[in-house]
């Protein structure tokens, strides 16, 4: 029994010691994709705070804005980081889609090293407060009765809210347009003047144009009622058996990093999404926990990817890869 | 039938531009189950660029105006410019700091055809004030 | 009356001494970044936002405005003296400012500059005050066919910026729009002209193009005649350094002109402060008695532009604190300032936060004062800039246009297409290709063909939609009236002749 102790002890030890193998001692690069001001490099200084703050990282972290390219330049960037232990970069839902769609964006998450995945960003379907539909369905019911007459406005085509649209009008047999606006601030302008007739919000967005009385919420698209929306029901509830496909955000390092390296990056990662600061940002910013450690990335991508693909095809859109 | 001038070449330049544009445009979709594709926009400005282009040429050959231009100095600004060339393509290497400073010691010596002092004196000043009023001072990166 | 009380209560928050201290940090701050090519308001307000933690939110929003208009004020500076635009919406200051400068006005050119900036940024100021949530409501109406119609009516200004060849400004201006086309395209996904490269996939950056072909391309035609030259001259005393009275004079239209059109383009969501300052350009050199003076050093042709990119900023704050929509790229993060200091920017935003607007609003009038008293002092310094010899001079014109895009983009790539720009740049002034047509091709390019695009798609491809609505077809028609103008003019001076004859 002592034996076994010891054994045990020992095996303790010396793992801690391996995992002490990796420990940061100059600051860290978290690369973007945005410029400052925008949403990833937002996000990276909002983990920079609360790394500090949790006193996770005995190191600061530093935000490197590589934009360009739709986040290829971004990704290019950190590929050709290779071995580099102290870089690391903020995906988001883009990095997935554009090796997809354009031959140049030659950097695919499996050429970079997954680390964990951090939030899932929910979204609401919302029409004009004065507008004769109550229901998703009354909406898609609508549609039906009018091919490529209703509209709705949105970012890309290859952006969530096309795809929301793509699933949503091969599940209702409907049609409708869509009509794409660089902006944010553009989409909401359309559908409050009346121009568009529906579009996908994030929550953030919405909130006060609900509580103002200009936007009607039909659905949110999530897997389960977001607490600020306990009323709208999700699509599934609405009545259309339609699995969201998440918009995420997370975290890659370096291809050809060290494993000690890749596990230490997991631990801080998973060490944050477990803190009080974390929860609380969460909750600000109408954000979902999407946690999902390093190879559960790896097989969330490969499935995203595929599911992305026929999605796309079908949209019409030419997939590269 | 008059020497062809500078407008004629240019038209012709231009006129090359647009047909490629067109020629790129055709081969994307023109109008699209929604709306128009991403050849519509092209396409119509490929067509006025180069019917614009033949504009030029012809008026090149009969017009009035006939202004020559003067290239005298212009191996002087080719000169600076492949000199600024030199120096973005060096960049990687050896920074903002050395490349400017060469640069400016350049451009001052051989094309002010300044004495070497001046022209030392001026090229240190320079890239030691960028060095210190951008990466120190004000936290932005130089090249 | 509400509007009186509210502004009392505004000026109560506005004076406090602490809040006067952040106003004047913030303005500081701003022009400083204004000076500097690259460096722009959104990228130095996002850096300061885990700083504005600490401060209470009001102050705070007081401060980061004042980074915002105070920008405007500077990015001037380096347009006039240098060719080089401080900020996107000082390239049409370059047009005419540095001609003065060459001409010996620069002190006049800033001068004006400040003078037009701060009544404009006054007069945006009070209409952001006055016509805020009903002009919100207005500019709901306002989309892709109106937005059509607007930069329609920018591209028609082309005719006005024309020189001695329209042929060849219209082949500028389409080279522009071809420039504006390279990148993705926004609504298939499909990469336009990007050559396999991938830096190339969002489009060329305006910036890089306008300090390559203006900046760049002035020092690389001024290598022709080193000999010549050797310095430019600044008059001696102050007199001379500052706009005269009839400066003055000649600027009254230019100033109401910059100040309306800057407000009312500034509410439009994603119009910038770059249309408002070409349009007011043109309208100005429209409405003027000696249009072939522009461009080359007058006066006017600074106020309207520099005018107008200030009262841009108070309109750009019209849609964000009335919808929540932002309006530029700096609104963006400033509208992400409020919602990370715990704020719900929206339509109820200013019932429910009166304090908050009514002391912005307050502190803006405040800032402007500070910084008309800050600048006008500065503008003889300023110009003794150009008492260096141009062989110091235009090595600092080529590291600061280098330093300027680097920071904007951290891109080499972006280095490289400076250098070809200028290249560009140079070919065109020895081929007499006026460059202004191409830096508004560029600009409007884009949102053009996406206005249009979007035009169709809501009409099923009906042009028809472009015409049927009141305000786009209004707006087609100006700008069709302006394209004919010069024919029409040519037409008369062939039928004068004819009648002579």
């Amino acid at each position: 029994m002592k034996k076994r102790l010891l054994c045990m002890a020992l095996l303790a030890a010396s793992t801690a010691a391996f995992a002490q193998g990796f420990t940061p001692t100059r600051p860290i690069e978290v690369v973007v994709h945005t410029g400052p001001g925008g949403g990833s490099d937002l996000l990276a200084r909002a983990v920079a705070l609360m790394m500090e703050k949790e006193k996770l990282l005995p190191v600061r972290m530093q935000v490197a804005n590589k934009t360009g390219g739709g986040g290829a330049v971004a990704a290019a960037y950190l590929a050709e980081k290779k071995g580099e232990t102290h870089t690391i970069g903020l995906f988001t839902g883009v990095w997935l889609t554009n090796p997809l769609t354009s031959a140049e964006a030659k950097v695919s998450l499996r050429d970079l090293t997954p680390v964990a995945r951090l939030v899932l960003e929910p979204a609401l379907i919302a029409v004009k407060a004065d507008a004769p539909y109550k229901t998703l369905a009354d909406f898609v019911g609508a549609a039906k009765q009018k091919p490529g007459e209703l509209k709705q406005s949105g970012g890309s085509i290859t952006s969530r809210d096309n795809v929301v649209r793509q699933q949503l009008q091969k599940a209702g047999g409907a049609r409708w347009q869509f009509i794409s606006f660089p902006g944010g601030g553009e989409r909401i302008a359309a559908l409050l003047g009346g121009h568009v007739n529906m579009m996908v919000i994030e929550p953030a967005e919405a909130g006060e144009h609900i509580r103002a009385g200009n936007m009607r919420v039909l659905a949110q698209v999530a897997d389960a009622r977001l607490p600020a929306f306990p009323n709208v029901p999700t699509l599934k509830e609405a009545g259309f058996n339609v699995t969201p496909v998440p918009q995420v955000r997370g975290v890659v390092a370096p291809p050809g990093i060290p494993r000690e390296n890749v596990a230490y990056w997991e631990g801080v990662f998973r060490k944050l999404t477990q803190t009080e600061s974390w929860k609380k940002f969460l909750a600000d910013n109408q954000f979902e926990d999407g946690y999902q450690d390093a190879a559960e990335l790896t097989k969330f991508y490969e499935e995203f990817s595929s599911q992305m693909r026929g999605i796309l095809q079908e949209a019409g859109v030419k997939t590269v890869r | 039938m008059k020497a062809r001038s500078a407008d004629f070449w240019s038209g012709l330049a231009l006129g090359g531009l647009g047909a490629y544009i067109i020629a790129v445009a055709s081969g994307w979709e023109y109008m699209g189950q929604d709306g128009p594709g991403p050849g519509f926009f092209p396409l119509w400005y490929g067509i006025v660029m180069a019917a614009l282009s033949l504009m030029l040429m012809v008026s090149s050959v009969t017009g009035k105006d006939g202004s020559v231009i003067d290239w005298t100095g212009a191996r002087s600004a080719f000169v600076t410019w492949g000199a600024f060339t030199l120096m973005v393509a060096t960049l990687k290497l050896t920074g903002f700091v050395i490349g400017f400073g060469a640069l400016t010691f350049f451009i001052v010596s051989v094309l002010y055809r300044k004495p070497v002092k001046v022209a030392a004196l001026t090229a240190i000043g320079l890239a030691a004030g960028f060095y210190v009023v951008f990466p120190l001072a004000l936290g932005v990166q130089l090249p | 009356m509400e509007v009186l009380t509210g502004l009392m209560h505004g000026f109560g928050v506005a004076l406090q001494p602490l809040n006067l201290l952040w106003c004047f940090l913030g303005v500081v701050l701003g022009t400083v970044i204004g000076i500097m090519p690259g460096l722009g308001p959104p990228a130095t307000i996002a850096m300061l936002l885990p700083l504005t933690f600490l401060m209470n939110p009001a102050s705070a929003m007081i401060m980061l405005a004042g980074i915002y208009y105070g920008a405007k004020y500077g990015g001037s500076t380096t347009s006039i003296l240098l060719n080089v635009p401080g900020e996107s919406a000082s390239v049409v200051t370059c047009i005419d400012g540095y001609q003065m400068a060459k001409k010996g006005r620069a002190g006049a050119a800033l001068g004006m500059a400040a003078i037009a900036s701060f009544v404009a940024g006054t007069v945006g100021v009070v209409g952001l005050m006055l016509v805020a949530p009903p002009l919100a409501r207005l500019s709901l109406a306002f989309s892709s066919p109106e937005y059509f119609g607007l930069m329609a009516l920018g591209l028609a200004m082309v005719v006005l910026l024309a020189g001695r060849s329209m042929v060849k400004a219209l082949l500028a201006t389409l080279v522009g729009l071809w420039l504006a086309g390279i990148g993705t395209d926004l609504f298939s996904q499909t990469s336009r002209f990007t050559f396999g490269q991938m830096e190339l996939l969002s489009g060329i950056d305006f910036v890089v193009v306008a300090i390559g072909v203006f900046a760049l391309g002035e020092v690389l035609a001024n290598m022709e005649e080193r000999g010549a030259a050797p310095m430019i001259e600044v008059p001696k005393g102050l007199r001379n350094l500052l706009p005269t009275l009839q400066d003055l004079k000649d600027s009254r239209f230019a100033f109401v002109n910059g100040s309306v059109v800057g407000f009312l383009i500034g509410v439009l969501p994603g119009a910038g402060s770059t249309i408002a300052s070409f349009i007011s350009y043109g309208i100005e050199k429209a409405v003027s008695k000696h249009p072939e003076k522009f461009g080359h050093g007058a006066v006017e042709g600074v106020a309207a532009p520099e005018g107008a990119n200030n009262s841009e900023t108070g309109g750009a704050l019209v849609p964000m604190l009335t919808l929540g929509i932002p309006g530029s790229g700096t609104t963006a993060v400033l509208l992400a300032a409020l919602v990370l200091w715990g704020f719900k920017p929206g339509p109820l935003f200013i019932s429910e936060n009166p304090a908050m607007f009514w002391g912005l609003v307050a502190s803006m009038y405040i800032g402007n004062v500070m910084l008309l008293i800050l600048n006008l002092p500065l503008v003889p310094l300023f110009a003794q800039v150009l008492r260096a010899p141009v062989y110091v001079l235009y090595p600092l014109i080529l590291g600061i246009s280098v330093v300027g895009v680097f920071s904007t983009s951290g891109s080499l790539f972006d280095v490289w297409l400076l250098a070809g720009c200028g290249l560009l740049g140079y070919l065109m002034r020895k081929l007499d290709f006026p460059s202004a047509p191409l830096i508004l091709g560029l600009v409007l390019g884009g949102a053009m063909e996406r206005a249009l695009r979007q035009s169709l798609m809501m009409s099923d491809g009906h042009l028809s939609i472009l015409v049927s609505r009141p305000v786009s077809a209004v707006m087609l028609s100006l700008a069709l009236l302006i394209l004919l103008v010069p024919s029409f003019n040519k037409f008369n001076t062939w039928r004068l002749k004819a009648l002579d004859s």
